[in-house]
């Protein structure tokens, strides 16, 4: 096989969407600063930590959702390390044994990325840098994460984004991730083959699209560093998205070494075949699954399906849409149409149902409206829904047919734009379009290009 | 005058039980200006209605109490007020206990003579010989157990021993339950494998019925056990006949004081006229191994412990300047002890990778083999005996000139039961050159309740 | 058991004290002591055994999921002078 050129790999951090924290019962849902904090996650001595049974279940669902492995027993273990934000200076994570280990996640091309391990640990308090002090603010301390790690298999910056994306879906459908307050968190490692494969590691930068960013400036950094004959060092370096750049970070001059040891304030916990089996019963349909059924029993475009799939809301209202109207047609539509809607503002937010869309897809495929019209009702069912049907109606935009005004309208055309018409006849096809844009932009666009077309020639040839 | 003649007494009404905790004041005052048993005590006397109303209870400063300094003895957490009780003082509190105040210890419990007291702390004095030590780690606790005149439990603490060897040094009863008895919550971690929570107490019926309130399941502390607690009162009289004694080979040989050795064997002697019955028994694995097991764990886990404690949230504070690794380290360094260091040194290097398997991992791993010899042993008998500690309490001249290695092995037979999680008892069984002399009998995982019976034999005796 | 002092000066920095000369001396010598000690350990044959996390049997235990009552701001700001505006101040992080 051949040596890729980069190797990339992705530790992610995930913020699980439980009421409490890992360890404590504050909520996971604070605003003002050390609003919702106790002595466990304060580190004061004499707390004990008490584990949260939702977050193994959680940790399973998406050890299941990937394909992974699940470990029949768990522990956890104490990660030492000095930092401000550490209530307890270590970390309560797992290291010996992982909860999930092995899975999968496929991209659209088939290829497969292989995550290593999934566990689950506790997150630290948050941090803001002024001159001479931190501020620190205990809210976040001992929030649930799970961290799933990858084999630095990805080759591609643009792999690495579309890893991210399909992870993000699954953590939708799983619904233990909230989408609005919810973080992820992805350190990148970064490797080239001209340095011979030495890894940098890129930490915390938030969003996918960041993380292609840095990726993507990481190699470009990496193999100018190399033709200047510059080594490249194993070293942590951070994102800084205003920038653009990635900057080395305090350069230690020993790891620090964390001294793992099992926690021994909690206790072993079994992951039965039992449980395994009610938290699978309780799995939704994941996307990979959706898409192949959509395409089988509704016939759509496969890669229509694979990107309404990608969102549990989007899959659900074609479904909906599906029984109604043409689904080949909705699944496009709803694919280019209704997706750029959903790039401003959620699908609830949006209020358009599954009737709204039905009405209009309907209309366009018994082509009472021309695709032009078509794609602004969607635009203004974006701003506010209605129903297509009475819309069109009320505005007169039902799809002009009738061949007599069409002839008309097409005669005046090209005998207002006579140096059009002769462009055309020299062999420019864009004149021709012109044409067609001046016929559409008398009927508001409600001609029908198939039928405007012929006419415009026929007249043209004249 | 014990708990229940207190009790007694109170519920009939001769005694007042408020001008009763008004002299029990006065004479803590007295008692601490002349032994310094006490880091903090009560201003006024307090206590609320309840089973216990207006019973003296010490606390030793390890264990988090509401409203009062809690230091575990180490200069770093000066000043920390704990928001909460610890579960274990919170049972004592709402029967109506009267919380006298913290007791002196080793800093964090790191020492066998409580000579290891944080920066600025004073070093408790032995209540029979002010030139010898108390005991550690809980010596306040076992000092002022013995020395006080009116009804009172020491709250002890004991990690690889810290309860029973200074009971033994001060002539008093030490109890120490099995691991997860009581609750954890509360208190400031040492090692929190080997940490557990017991009563020091002039009688062994005392402890009994302290031991009664304070055990059982708490939901805040996930290792605290949900095995249902037997009635350790009525335990006292069931006397000990048909049970087999265990004489531990190695607990009478090398390195054991002779005089002490043959006080011991009288009181087991009497215990067999009470009906018991003895065997010879060894514990070949325990004898090699578990000092040196119970070492490498219990510093390794109170490493990552004290890590928390850096100048941020609470207790001793620098001004903020330099950058963070700067300020923790001076915190620190100013603020803990040398055993307190010497012990994180240990225990760092313990976990540390390339030394982690061979020291921390193998430890846990002969933990487990010295856990199965002591239930090997328990099917043949039923309690193990030996002396609690193998000397009287030394002078403080005496455990100067100790090496930290030569101190460690004085707990050469606390750590067996320590490490396995076993529930042992020290009772005082006659003196040497005037000082105490202690019988540590151990039990069997979660049976308190037969060295609750054996105990109460020999004291009625 | 042979240690030398970089290997103290690295324990302590991880550790985060700092150590005077002296203390370096004097714990280089204990710790040779009591580690040679702890290397008895390796007599002992411990092939196929299971660490002890506790010395007692425990396992699966939890908490549901469920909103219990935490400190109040000033409460959990109480027991440092190192706050400002609700927040607790901390040394320079960077």
């Amino acid at each position: 096989m051949k040596t890729p050129d980069i190797m990339i790999g992705l530790e992610v951090h995930i913020q699980l969407d439980t009421k409490t924290k890992l360890f404590c019962s504050c909520s996971t849902k604070a605003h003002a600063p050390n609003t919702s904090v106790c002595p466990v996650c304060l580190g004061h001595p004499g707390s004990k930590p008490v584990l949260n049974k939702k977050t193994v279940e959680f940790g399973v669902m998406l050890g299941l959702a990937l394909n992974c492995d699940i470990l029949p027993a768990i522990n956890f273990s104490r990660k030492t390390y000095f930092y401000p934000d550490m209530s307890k200076n270590y970390q309560i994570t797992q290291y010996e044994v992982p909860l999930a280990q092995k899975g999968k996640i496929a991209l659209d091309s088939g290829k497969e990325i292989s995550i290593s391990r999934l566990h689950l640990e506790e997150d630290p308090a948050s941090l803001e840098h002024k001159d001479e002090f931190s501020l620190v603010d205990y809210n976040r301390s001992g929030i649930p994460l799970i961290e799933l790690v990858t084999e630095p298999v990805m080759n591609t910056p643009d792999e690495a984004r579309e890893f991210m994306k399909k992870l993000l879906g699954i953590l939708r459908y799983l619904k233990i991730f909230d989408m609005t307050e919810g973080t992820v968190k992805a350190d990148a490692n970064v490797s080239i083959k001209e340095s011979n494969f030495s890894r940098v590691e890129i930490k915390n930068i938030t969003g996918f699209r960041e993380i292609e960013r840095a990726i993507e400036y990481e190699v470009q950094r990496q193999r100018e560093a190399v033709k200047k004959n510059e080594k490249i060092v194993r070293e942590t370096r951070g994102w800084d998205a205003p920038q653009g750049i990635t900057r080395p970070q305090r350069l230690k001059e020993t790891e620090e070494d964390y001294g793992y040891i099992f926690d021994p304030d909690l206790v072993t916990i079994s992951i039965t075949a039992a449980f395994k089996k009610s938290v699978a019963e309780k799995l939704p349909e994941l996307p990979v699954k959706k898409s192949a059924r959509f395409v089988k029993q509704f016939k759509i475009d496969a890669v229509d399906s694979q990107v309404i799939s990608a969102d549990p809301e989007v899959a659900a209202m074609f479904e909906e849409v599906a029984k109604k109207a043409n689904p080949i047609l909705s699944a496009h539509w709803i694919r280019r149409e209704l997706l750029k809607i959903l790039s401003t503002k959620s699908l609830a937010e949006s209020k358009i149902t599954s009737q709204h869309l039905a009405e209009l897809f309907i209309l366009i495929d018994k082509k009472a409206i021309t695709q032009r019209t078509g794609q602004e009702i969607m635009q203004k069912l974006g701003e506010k829904p209605f129903s297509p049907k009475d819309f069109v109606e009320k505005h007169g935009l039902s799809a002009v047919a009738d061949s007599h005004e069409l002839e008309k309208l097409c005669a005046d055309a090209v005998k207002e734009n006579p140096s059009a018409v002769k462009d055309y006849l020299a062999g420019e096809e864009k004149a021709f379009n012109f044409l067609v844009g001046k016929v559409m932009a008398k009927t508001k666009g409600r001609a029908r290009p198939d039928i405007i077309t012929p006419i415009i020639k026929k007249l043209v040839k004249k | 005058m014990n708990i229940r003649e207190f009790l007694s007494n109170a519920k009939k009404g001769s005694i007042d039980v408020k001008e009763h905790s008004a002299k029990v004041l006065q004479e803590l005052k007295k008692i601490n200006k002349e032994y310094f048993y006490l880091n903090a005590m009560a201003e006024s006397p307090g206590f609320g209605r309840g089973k216990i109303s207006g019973l003296p209870i010490s606390v030793k400063d390890c264990l988090c109490v509401k409203g009062m300094e809690s230091t575990a003895g180490s200069a770093i957490l000066k000043g920390y007020v704990p928001l909460f009780d610890a579960t274990a003082v919170e049972r004592c509190r709402k029967d109506g206990a009267f919380i006298l105040g913290k007791t002196a210890q080793d800093e964090f419990g790191f020492g066998s003579f409580n000579a290891n007291v944080g920066n600025g702390f004073k070093i408790p004095l032995n209540p029979i010989d002010k030139n010898r030590v108390c005991g550690g780690s809980s010596g306040g606790a076992a000092g002022l157990a013995k020395k006080a005149s009116f009804p009172h439990v020491a709250l002890a603490e004991s990690t690889g021993g810290s309860i029973v060897a200074p009971a033994a040094f001060c002539g008093v009863v030490g109890m120490c339950p099995t691991y997860g008895r009581v609750s954890r919550y509360g208190l400031i971690d040492y090692a929190n494998s080997l940490d557990k929570i017991g009563p020091i107490a002039q009688s062994v019926e005392d402890t009994a019925f302290i031991l009664e309130l304070i055990a059982g399941h708490d939901i805040k502390d996930s290792t605290s056990s949900t095995e249902k607690v037997d009635s350790y009162i009525s335990a006292l009289s069931k006397g000990i006949k048909g049970k087999t004694i265990g004489i531990l080979e190695e607990g009478f040989g090398e390195g054991v004081d002779p005089a002490l050795a043959k006080r011991v064997k009288d009181a087991i002697s009497k215990l067999e006229s009470l009906g018991a019955k003895t065997a010879r028994i060894s514990l070949p694995l325990n004898s090699k191994y578990s000092l040196e097991s119970y070492y490498v764990l219990a510093t390794a886990e109170a490493s990552t412990n004290l890590a928390k404690y850096c100048g941020m949230r609470y207790g001793a504070h620098e001004n903020l300047h330099g950058s963070f690794n700067e300020y923790f380290t001076e915190v620190r360094s100013k603020n803990l002890g040398p055993e307190a260091k010497r012990r994180i040194l240990l225990g760092t290097f313990a976990r540390m990778a390339g030394y982690s398997a061979k020291f921390y991992s193998k430890a846990g791993k002969v933990r487990t083999l010295i856990i199965d010899e002591y239930k090997k042993a328990f099917k043949k008998v039923d309690l193990i005996a030996s002396p609690t500690m193998p000397i009287i309490a030394p002078t403080f001249d005496e455990v100067k000139k100790l090496t930290p290695l030569q101190q460690y092995k004085m707990d050469l037979l606390t750590v067996g039961p320590n490490l396995a999680g076993l529930p042992h008892i020290s009772v005082p069984c006659g003196d040497v050159k005037g000082m105490p002399v202690g019988l540590q009998l151990i039990a069997d995982h979660f049976n308190e309740s037969l060295l609750f019976s054996a105990g109460g034999s020999y004291e009625n005796s | 058991m042979k240690i030398d002092q970089e290997t103290i000066e690295r324990v302590a920095a991880n550790a985060r004290l700092q150590l005077t000369p002296l203390e370096k001396k004097q714990y280089l010598k204990d710790l040779q002591d009591i580690l040679s000690a702890f290397e008895k350990l390796a007599e002992c044959n411990t092939d196929k055994v299971q660490t002890s996390i506790q010395p007692i049997p425990l396992s699966d235990v939890f908490r549901d999921d469920i909103e219990k009552e935490c400190l109040s701001q000033d409460d959990a700001l109480s027991l440092t002078k190192h706050s400002k505006n609700g927040y607790f101040k901390g040394p320079k992080a960077l």
